[in-house]
């Protein structure tokens, strides 16, 4: 009987995974060359012939243990930093930045009912969105990340929101003296509402643009 | 035999599509590939487990330890709804490939 599980331990050396999960992967591959063996043994194939059959069937371990630390690390910082966070960020960015355009070049908002719209701000958006999207997608992220991702500085004003508002009325009525309801109303609608279904919508067609590419290659 | 390239791309189709029957362990996956591809789609451990873990992560399949008859330990993967739900656009998808490659590389049988 062959020693598998010392040849898997040599060759396989020390994943960067948990030890745990380390243990299980060894052990699965070990499981199969050993049953790879046997089954050529029966075969009728001489020991050494099945040996190196088994062997050759194992391909490279130094690609066999890149692989399997990529695969099995993937859902850790750096798959989340490259599939929410730069995506993100470059999302939060280029909102900001289309803002302070439009606050420069001293476009008056609308301002049906106390919500106030900047349209051209608000027309950027789905692109802005589509971009995020596009750069989530990229990564691989799943459809929830990409969404997070396309719709994050909707999210990010609307997280300031919950933290500032309580504040204002619960703990210290001047930061926001003389405050109503229905202006908060009108201010999420305003910046997190409209917003968040106008980068929601640049995500949306960015993923049937990528299902339409799909289809016509 | 059928280059590594061009093998890479069909192998999650491959390991979907014979999870399908029902849950497998690593060993069993690659040799129902082997013998239903008439040998021609082979997967070394390299390619294979690194998939399976892979596509583990993604939710397309779970891997369970489960111990046999005989006593021995095994890593069964079954198919988990996410992945059932990706066999149909890929194969399309592969379908479609054929078809292209059918009428631009006057490719037979594809």
């Amino acid at each position: 009987m062959r020693d598998w599980r010392g040849y898997v331990e040599e060759r396989l050396g020390s994943l960067r995974i948990a030890h745990g999960e380390a243990e299980d992967v060894a052990a699965e591959l070990i499981e199969h060359l050993e049953e790879c063996y046997s089954v050529l043994c029966s075969k009728g194939l001489p020991e050494k012939e099945a040996y190196a059959q088994t062997c050759a069937r194992a391909g490279s371990w130094k690609e066999l243990r890149r692989r399997v630390n990529s695969a099995k690390r993937a859902g850790t910082m750096t798959d989340r930093v490259k599939q929410i966070w730069i995506p993100s960020l470059v999302t939060l960015l280029a909102s900001f930045i289309g803002m302070a355009v439009v606050l420069r070049a001293g476009i008056e908002p609308i301002q049906p009912r106390g919500v106030i719209l900047y349209l051209p701000w608000l027309l950027a958006l789905p692109l802005i969105g589509a971009a995020g999207a596009y750069l989530s997608r990229r990564a691989e992220a799943s459809r929830w990340r990409v969404y997070f991702a396309g719709a994050f500085p909707a999210l990010a004003i609307a997280a300031i929101f919950l933290v500032t508002f309580p504040f204002a009325f619960f703990v210290d009525s001047r930061v926001v003296p003389g405050f109503q309801f229905s202006a908060l109303a009108a201010m999420t609608v305003s910046w997190v509402i409209l917003p968040l279904i106008a980068l929601c919508t640049g995500v949306a067609l960015e993923g049937v643009r990528k299902t339409r590419a799909a289809t016509e290659t | 035999m059928i280059r590594t390239e061009l093998k890479r791309g069909t192998a999650e189709l491959a390991v979907l599509s014979v999870l399908e029957e029902g849950p497998l362990h690593g060993y069993e996956i690659g040799r129902r590939i082997e013998e239903q591809s008439g040998g021609t789609l082979r997967y070394t451990l390299a390619a294979l487990y690194p998939l399976l873990y892979r596509m583990e992560h993604r939710g397309w399949l779970r891997g369970e330890w489960e111990t046999g008859e005989s006593g021995k330990r095994r890593r069964c993967y079954r198919l988990l709804p996410r992945g059932r739900k990706m066999l149909k656009p890929m194969r399309e998808e592969w379908a479609d490939l054929f078809r292209a490659l059918r009428r631009v590389a006057k490719v037979t049988h594809a």
